[in-house]
């Protein structure tokens, strides 16, 4: 069954980039100068990469925040991060007009600020009061969605109609030179958080156990959630904030496996990449001129399959 | 050697005691009489500087060095993880991986192979200080301070225990706390008695058991029934 999914995931992500609303012709495939032969290589696999990397980033994210905070609401987007990102886009799209370059700069620039923001607070908050950091990322949002409303006002109808669109999130790059950074990130992600599994499991064991073990309790928890919060903020100015994936991709694969969480991270990360690839696969081929935006089909598409796992665990008990 | 100096904190008032080397100790004392609080701040749950041991204040010692010095096993089994097995939960009680070894032996001693695979979660009670109890033994901490280990056991298990803490080479220093006078009795370790955060008793297990001295500490509510203490229902407060 383990393998046949895994198999059935390999097969998706092989043949997503094949599908599109325009079809490729196959017997210009192999001609460099041909309009297939770029589309396919220059529009449909970065895109099926960078959807497949930002889900698994975003994923394992979710994983890492729903553990240390011990709360299963929890992802970087609830501590504002994502907020901060859409914020430093939507300043760049006002003020600097047209230029693509200064809304990413922009986009991480705000998630970063508010990833500092949030450790310049929590040095004063104890390690119990992991949920007080949770509330200031939640009253973070609400600061930045007052911010963004004023942006909103200030902007004209084509500014305005660029941060909406940055907000649904969007998978649509051209060529590879995004899909390095957010691959990279993730990656590295992947394998930092696999080498503190050890460490994640006695921490979701119990504090006070992780303490007597000789775990640095605090330290192992800031250095996570900082080192996670940093991918996001890459991962975020790139495809925007595409919510939800962080959120119920950890839950799928835990109602799933029913494993503890350092037996979590490579599924998490695996299908995390896979669900937005399929996520991202509906979302080119249902519109009739352009794409959905990304963000809407996750969570049309997950928000009922969460409730019905939800229901169907509770039912199993 | 274990040296409490002059600690403070919350109910507690002034404790000073000190603990030589190999020698054992039973904390009593009725319920809010800061005997957690006590071994909480022991082992630096607590955060304070008032411990020092093997003449090193537990406040500078590395996290590492702590963990190997001192252990705390807490009432009751408190796990968050819904899915950590009996056997994951003992493993995370490695410090050395040449202890690796004892997980099995450990579990056949406390008479629990069955639960190896079992969830944390699904435990009773009773069993789940049998599991608090083999991670101490993995643990093997120079002092480990057991938190009312018999009491959610029945009597057969009870002896199990108590031959563990009594025989046992899984534990060195041993601190029970514990209501139970016959097992403090019967372990005859050096008694340290707690009233209301202060220090009332500490000495020798014998004497403290005498009849007067009993007395002194409990009023009535002990009887001693041919060398067992019993509680004494019948004696109106």
């Amino acid at each position: 069954m383990k393998l046949f999914s895994i198999f059935l995931a390999m097969v998706l992500i092989a043949i997503a980039p094949f599908f599109g609303q325009i079809d490729l012709h196959f017997g210009d495939m192999l001609n460099g100068a041909s309009s297939s032969h770029i589309l396919f290589w220059q529009l449909r696999v970065p895109r099926v990469l960078l959807s497949f990397f930002s889900g698994a980033l975003l994923s394992l994210a979710g994983l890492v925040f729903q553990s240390l905070f011990r709360n299963p609401l929890t992802t970087p987007f609830t501590l504002g991060v994502a907020s901060g990102a859409t914020l430093g886009t939507a300043i760049a799209i006002v003020f600097f007009a047209g230029a693509v370059f200064w809304q990413y700069l922009f986009g991480f620039g705000g998630a970063i600020l508010t990833v500092f923001i949030l450790f310049l607070i929590s040095r004063s908050l104890k390690t119990t009061q992991t949920n007080s950091l949770l509330l200031v990322g939640v009253a973070l949002s609400f600061f930045y969605s007052a911010a963004l409303m004023i942006l909103f006002f200030l902007s004209d109808f084509s500014q305005s109609y660029s941060i909406v669109r940055f907000t649904m999130g969007s998978l649509n790059i051209i060529g590879f030179d995004f899909v390095y950074p957010v691959a990279g990130v993730s990656l590295l992600l992947l394998g930092t958080i696999h080498g503190y599994r050890k460490e994640l499991k006695v921490l979701l064991a119990s504090l006070d156990f992780a303490f007597l073990k000789g775990v640095e309790v605090t330290k192992i928890t800031m250095l996570l959630l900082l080192f996670t919060s940093l991918a996001v903020a890459v991962c975020v100015s790139v495809v925007g904030p595409i919510g939800f994936v962080g959120l119920i991709v950890p839950h799928i694969i835990k109602t799933l496996y029913q494993k503890s969480s350092d037996q979590l991270i490579l599924p998490t990360f695996f299908y995390g990449g896979v669900f937005l690839v399929v996520c991202d696969l509906i979302a080119r081929n249902l519109g009739a001129s352009s794409d959905i935006p990304i963000g809407v089909i996750t969570s049309l598409l997950g928000g009922p399959f969460f409730i019905y796992l939800i229901l169907h665990r509770n039912r199993g008990r | 050697m274990l040296h409490v100096d002059n600690l403070s904190h919350q109910i507690l008032k002034q404790v000073s005691f000190t603990l030589e080397r190999g020698e054992n100790l039973t904390i009593l004392g009725s319920n809010g009489s800061g005997k957690t609080t006590l071994a909480k701040a022991i082992c630096h749950l607590i955060h304070n500087d008032r411990v020092n041991i093997e003449g090193q204040n537990v406040a500078h010692l590395s996290a590492k060095q702590r963990a190997q010095y001192l252990n705390f096993i807490p009432a009751k089994l408190s796990i968050y993880d819904e899915y950590l097995t009996v056997w994951d939960y003992l493993k995370l009680n490695i410090l050395k991986e040449e202890q690796a070894h004892h997980v099995d032996t450990v579990l056949a001693l406390l008479k629990i192979p069955h639960l190896k695979n079992s969830r944390c979660h699904k435990l009773s009670s009773g069993e789940s200080a049998l599991l608090l109890i083999g991670g101490a033994m993995i643990h093997q901490a120079l002092y480990t301070i057991l938190d009312e280990p018999t009491a959610n056991l029945d009597q057969a298990k009870k002896v199990t225990v108590y031959r563990l803490l009594k025989n046992s080479p899984y534990f060195q220093n041993k601190i029970v706390i514990t209501h139970d006078l016959n097992l403090a009795y019967k372990l005859g370790y050096t008694i340290l008695f707690l009233e209301e955060g202060s220090v009332h008793y500490h000495g020798a297990c014998e004497p403290f058991f005498e009849q007067t001295h009993l007395k002194s500490c409990f009023g009535n509510s002990i009887k001693n029934v041919d060398g067992n203490f019993v509680v004494n229902y019948d004696e109106t407060l």
